[in-house]
């Protein structure tokens, strides 16, 4: 069972500064004591990771620069113990499709307390 | 006209994307191919300001599906595309059992329900995330002169506020640029922004 | 025959007035359905009964989408959706959909065919909370044959109704009609409005010499110098009467209309079309009259226009193939624009 007060690192990528804002405060709300590191496009998280590696991440689809899909599959070819929640407003079947080829957890915008919630259950539960 | 700040232009461009995934989404289930839809501008402009070039909208015909809303302000939110790209975008939701020359008798309901399928999204969007209600008329679309449908959204009373989303639509890899330009008098537009406000400071 | 269902009291407040009603349902010539909040139906009229094969009495307080063995396609369910939660009108066009629902053509046969359908879903308020939906099926087989008649009949109508035939140029009728509107609006959003004004010299000399015929294309020549030098959408030009053309320029101020209005004449008088008889070059030119209104003056439309011609008359008399202006004033009265009245050119 996860320690409900372990720290633990989230990158958030969005282009969006309201979208990264929204999904920081909702998970601070639960988790006050995690570290929050932000991106604004795909080619800024691969950057990130491989200096911070984070234990989770958030990632939109829709950015500037590679796809949040693509980004996804990289991080996750170099640390799959990463675990990624796809965040978008681009709810078709074949982004959801290929999110979960990856591993990954697929949660439809917009940003709430509920859909947040089940990117954290995404992110702590066991495999 | 006070220009927006960047968090508001953020959420607004947010709403509309969200929006702009919703649609993509019925709207590649109605052409069974995805479909991509984003929003990558929204603008700001005195209606008077509004002509072709300001909106490199470089062809004699326009068509533009209207849909107008009321609620805590009030709008008429217009979707418009070149006719070319129109009869284009209608053709590839079509598929290809009809052929070209029959197309233009499909243009009017298929572009208004585009514009409906896109407005629709768009609204409900922004009714979930600002936590408002709007009420909208049906759809209804014209196919005009460049120069004379752009005048004609001038020239409607009142409405002197243009907020424009310039708009990319992709189906089977066919990009169309479009724009989504919503009307509004300036105190329906300082009651939206009222609602983003409230809406950024509750984050 | 399709009777209210009593219970449902917001929908008929009587029984008189409920039979009334489901006569008028029955007797529409397409399928009505309303359905509440929970999917089920509280109208299906005659229409439907019949083409749907489904009588009233089965329909009626039953799930909508409990009523077909296949189900509805996601596009149908969603559009449900937006009309009862989100309160928003949807379309299902014929072009995209052709017949989601299972309704035939009459007589229903073995063969039976579905009919081709064109579906509105309207968000009805009932001031209690949740909206009833209302569901209209339209047959769309007719319509389709009819529009591709009509939209070649219409295409020709609008050009001709506000084109001069001759010259190209807006016609009288569509300047009516844009200056009002445009003066109106000028006022409404306190901006400044220019008109000009022109006036062909010496023309009825010119078609006396060489002809009506060269004096058409000299008129059709001179719209085009017009428009090559006007590259606002906004700016219109319009035949105003025989050898006369006014162009609008919304939102145009002083310097700025008058900067145009000179290159107006100048693009005329280098077209260099030979003029014999002109009393005042060796070729075509024209005469020029401004009118200017500021915001906030004291104008309206019928005076703001009569500036304007009186600039121009103050333009053929100030010497010909040159530019006169007034400006509109607080206190009513036209002002001359004296600083600028550039003398004719003379050859």
């Amino acid at each position: 069972m996860p320690h409900r007060n372990s720290i633990k690192t989230l990158l958030i990528v969005d282009d969006s500064r309201v979208s990264r804002m929204m999904i920081r405060t909702f998970v601070l709300a639960k988790h006050p004591n995690w570290i929050i590191i932000e991106a604004a496009s795909g080619n800024e998280a691969l950057e990130i990771v491989d200096r911070d590696t984070p234990n989770y991440c958030t990632m939109d689809i829709n950015m500037p620069g590679i796809i949040g899909t693509e980004a996804a599959e990289q991080i996750l070819a170099k640390y799959p113990s990463i675990r990624v929640a796809v965040f978008s407003a681009n709810i078709q079947e074949s982004h959801q499709t290929r999110a979960a080829a990856l591993g990954a957890r697929f949660v439809a915008k917009p940003v709430t307390e509920k859909s947040v919630a089940q990117a954290l259950e995404f992110f702590e539960c066991n495999k | 006209m006070n220009p927006l700040t960047e968090l508001q232009v953020d959420t607004l461009t947010e709403i509309f994307n969200i929006g702009a995934g919703r649609a993509a989404s019925s709207l590649s289930e109605i052409v069974g191919d995805p479909v991509m839809l984003s929003v990558p501008r929204v603008q700001l402009y005195q209606s008077s300001e509004i002509n072709a070039e300001v909106l490199s909208l470089n062809s004699p015909r326009l068509g533009a599906v209207k849909q107008h809303f009321s609620g805590p302000f009030n709008a008429d939110a217009m979707l418009l595309f070149t006719e070319d790209r129109a009869l284009e975008i209608v053709h590839d939701m079509m598929g290809s059992q009809v052929s070209i020359n029959d197309i233009a008798e499909f243009e009017q309901e298929a572009m208004c329900e585009l514009g409906n399928i896109i407005l629709n999204a768009c609204l409900s969007s922004m009714a979930d995330i600002l936590k408002l209600t709007l009420d909208s008329s049906l759809p209804v679309y014209s196919v005009g002169e460049t120069n004379a449908v752009l005048q004609q959204i001038i020239l409607d009373a009142n409405q002197p506020i243009m907020l424009v989303l310039h708009i990319d639509l992709a189906i089977e890899k066919r990009h169309s640029q479009g724009y989504l330009v919503f009307l509004l008098s300036s105190s329906s537009l300082q009651e939206l922004l009222a609602h983003i406000d409230h809406f950024i400071s509750g984050i | 025959m399709n009777s209210i269902p009593v219970k449902n009291s917001f929908a008929f407040s009587g029984k008189i007035e409920g039979e009334i009603a489901g006569k008028i349902w029955d007797s529409i010539k397409s399928g009505l359905i309303l359905i509440d909040s929970a999917g089920n139906v509280l109208l299906w009229n005659n229409w439907m009964a019949q083409h749907s094969a489904i009588p009233t009495e089965l329909a009626l307080n039953h799930s909508f989408e409990s009523l077909f063995p296949d189900s509805l396609s996601v596009s149908f369910k969603t559009a449900i959706r937006h009309a009862l939660q989100h309160k928003l009108p949807v379309i299902l066009s014929n072009a995209l959909h052709r017949s989601p629902l299972p309704l035939y053509l009459l007589p229903i046969t073995p063969d039976k065919q579905r009919i081709q359908q064109s579906i509105t879903l309207t968000p009805i308020p009932t001031g209690e909370g949740n909206p009833l939906c209302l569901i209209q099926i339209v047959d769309a087989t007719l319509s389709i044959k009819r529009e591709r008649v009509l939209k070649s009949h219409t295409e020709r109508l609008s050009k001709e109704a506000v084109t001069d035939a001759l010259t190209g140029a807006y016609n009288r009728r569509f300047f009516d009609e844009r200056f009002a509107a445009e003066f109106g609006r000028a006022q409404r959003q306190n901006i400044p409005l220019s008109l000009i004004m022109l006036d062909v010299d010496y023309f009825k000399l010119y078609n006396d010499t060489y002809g009506h015929p060269a004096g058409d294309k000299v008129l059709t020549s001179i719209v085009k110098a017009l428009k090559s030098q006007l590259h606002r959408p906004t700016d219109v030009v319009a035949r105003y009467g025989g050898e006369e053309f006014v162009v609008i320029l919304p939102d145009s101020k002083t310097e700025g209309s008058q900067i145009i209005a000179e290159r107006l004449r100048s693009a005329v008088s280098n077209l260099n079309i030979p003029h014999s008889e002109s009393k005042v070059a060796d070729h075509i030119t024209v005469s020029i009259g401004i009118a200017t209104y500021q915001p906030d003056t004291d104008c309206n439309a019928t005076h703001f226009l009569e500036m304007a011609d009186t600039a121009l008359y103050s333009a053929k008399h100030g010497g010909r193939n040159c530019v006169r202006h007034l400006t509109t004033t607080e206190g009513g009265k036209p002002c001359m624009d004296v600083s600028f009245s550039p003398s004719p050119l003379l050859v």
